[in-house]
């Protein structure tokens, strides 16, 4: 026997279902923000980095012409990576594991909500490491493209966090929390370096490069600041939608099957 | 004990039938269970008993074998039914990072037209600890966070399960007293409980589930009734054996202080024996069994 409808009460309006949104948004951020062990690696890794081994190490005014372009590249989609790699990766295995997720699904949190407010989290983080790397680039970086092609390089390389979400959320879905975090730091420090982010590669390295989402990332990167790049745009934002898409379907048949 | 009646248009929540087995293990075997507008139905019964299972299902956390759910007249996995709905789980790990002012703001976000922050603050009683991280919250202080998670939204529906675990005397007289309000108000509330003490005091109408059945169900008076048992204290020589060899004598144990205690149906019958074998006996008690005894008993003949 099926009842009939009870009334509702109030309707959620428009307006405050985009607040939910938001709202889900800015605790996420805020919560990571206070969270050191997440936000610190996060955001002062790629800064630390690019400063001692692209700017310090890298042979001051005897460096070829273009190295310090290379540079600033790399270490920009190494740190767009992050955020959505390590938030996705970590934070979905271990909120699967504490029960967050199966009680938010029992509460009436708007769907998708939880992955979207993470998305967000993901370039607020990214545009905070982002504004790090102009700067650095910008004032001792002697990094020789113009200002505004530096802003544009940031401004594609923010498509990264997309791939580095899906990547992380596909990790974070079928990873034990027990492991996830040290699945994560592989992945993103073999990413980067496999695809030849900071060094040229050699042999069967160089042969499977385009494997990686990074060397696509890098590409896009070199494309729009001008420099020398493999390949046409059309084809890495391709490849980059198309293993994002892949991911995030995996993803969700594992998230949707149990909490 | 009406159930299937003229009241099934009016139920906020439903269960018919419904059927769910986790592998070899059956959680729930064909439960009938409804929860009506502004009533306290307590479900109780012993781990395993499908407490957890029937309120998993009412939300939509979990899909029947078998049977139907219904949550306000409709799928427990309509966001519109479920905005009438505060649930306080049993095993849930909030973000750490978050003070418990900005876990409320979060959750009232999802409902149409919640309490304020202050109103929720107030009435779950958590002023004290509104601006702390929630991971510095002491396990009962968690607990009332999580109280006011599940109020914070004006739920016409409550779920409360097991809310009172780890929580001190004081703070589950308050959480008490603010469950009774919401009641008083209108809001439907379904509270499992280990704690016996706990439905006495608060619900309208008891469910007992055992094995995945719903073994009895009745106000807590009804529930005393069904089962006539009476408990008799007393200090005696008789050794506990012998005592437990008497055909009247459902359950006899022997306590710290060499007090015997006797559950029986027939209790002039047992005073009577008691007497007569031993004119020394003192401290002599007799009362109705408590819920707890009643409890104890149906949940140990489910069939029925």
């Amino acid at each position: 026997m099926t009842a009939a409808p009870i009334d509702l009460g109030p309707k959620m309006t428009f307006g405050r279902l985009i607040g939910a949104y938001l709202s889900d948004a800015k605790y996420e951020s805020i919560r990571l923000f206070r969270t050191p062990a997440f936000a610190t690696p996060i955001l002062a890794m790629p800064i630390i980095f690019y400063t001692i081994f692209g700017i310090a190490l890298n042979g001051g005014p005897n460096r070829p012409p273009g190295f310090a372009d290379m540079m600033f590249v790399g270490w920009t989609v190494y740190g767009v990576m992050g955020p959505g790699l390590f938030g996705f990766g970590i934070l979905v295995a271990v909120e699967r594991n504490m029960g967050l997720l199966t009680y938010k699904r029992a509460i009436p949190m708007p769907a998708g909500s939880y992955l979207a407010a993470k998305l967000m989290m993901a370039y607020v983080f990214a545009i905070v490491v982002m504004v790090m790397l102009v700067t650095a680039g910008l004032t001792i970086g002697h990094v020789t493209l113009p200002p505004l092609k530096l802003l544009t390089v940031a401004a594609v390389m923010s498509l990264g966090v997309i791939p580095a979400c899906a990547i992380g959320l596909f990790i974070g879905a079928w990873a034990p929390a027990s492991s996830a975090s040290a699945i994560a730091n592989i992945v993103y420090l073999g990413m980067a370096f496999l695809s030849g982010l900071f060094f040229p590669l050699n042999g069967f390295l160089h042969d499977i490069r385009v494997i990686w989402p990074t060397y696509h990332l890098k590409q896009l990167a070199l494309a729009s600041a001008g420099a020398p790049s493999e390949g046409t745009v059309l084809c890495h934002v391709g490849v980059l939608a198309a293993i994002s898409g892949v991911l995030i379907l995996l993803a969700a048949r594992k998230l949707a099957r149990r909490g | 004990m009406a159930k299937d009646g003229g009241q099934t248009s009016e139920a906020l929540a439903r269960l018919s039938g419904v059927k769910k087995r986790y592998g070899a293990t059956v959680a729930l075997d064909g439960l009938d269970l409804e929860v009506r507008p502004g009533e306290l139905l307590s479900v109780l019964g012993p781990n395993g008993a499908g407490k957890t299972t029937a309120i998993a299902l009412m939300l939509g956390l979990q899909v029947p074998d078998a049977g139907e759910v219904s949550l306000f007249g409709r799928s427990p996995h309509d966001l519109a039914a479920r905005r009438n709905v505060g649930v306080m789980m049993q095993e849930v790990a909030l973000p750490d990072a978050l003070t418990v002012r900005d876990l409320i703001g979060q959750t009232c976000a999802y409902y149409p037209a919640p309490l304020t922050l202050a109103e929720t603050i107030a009435l779950a009683g958590v002023e004290k600890i509104a601006t702390r991280p929630y991971s510095k919250l002491s396990g009962g202080q968690k607990r009332q966070a999580q109280f006011a998670l599940a109020i914070c939204g004006r739920p016409r529906l409550l779920f409360l399960d097991e809310p009172t675990t780890g929580l001190d005397i004081n703070a589950r007289e308050t959480m008490w007293a603010c469950v009774r309000n919401l009641v008083g108000a209108g809001t439907a509330v379904v509270l499992t409980t280990h704690y016996i003490e706990e439905a006495e005091a608060l619900a309208d109408r008891v469910v007992v589930m055992a094995k995945g059945h719903e073994v009895a169900q009745g106000t807590v008076r009804d529930m005393r009734a069904l089962v006539s048992r009476k408990r008799i204290d007393c200090a005696t020589s008789l050794t506990l054996a012998k005592v437990q060899a008497w055909t009247e004598v459902s359950a006899a144990t022997l306590g710290d202080n060499g007090q015997l205690a006797i559950t029986t149906a027939d209790a002039e019958a047992v005073v009577r024996k008691l007497l007569a074998a031993d004119p020394d006996l003192k401290d002599l008690e007799v009362r109705r069994a408590g819920l707890s005894e009643a409890f104890a008993e149906l949940t140990q003949e489910p069939a029925q």
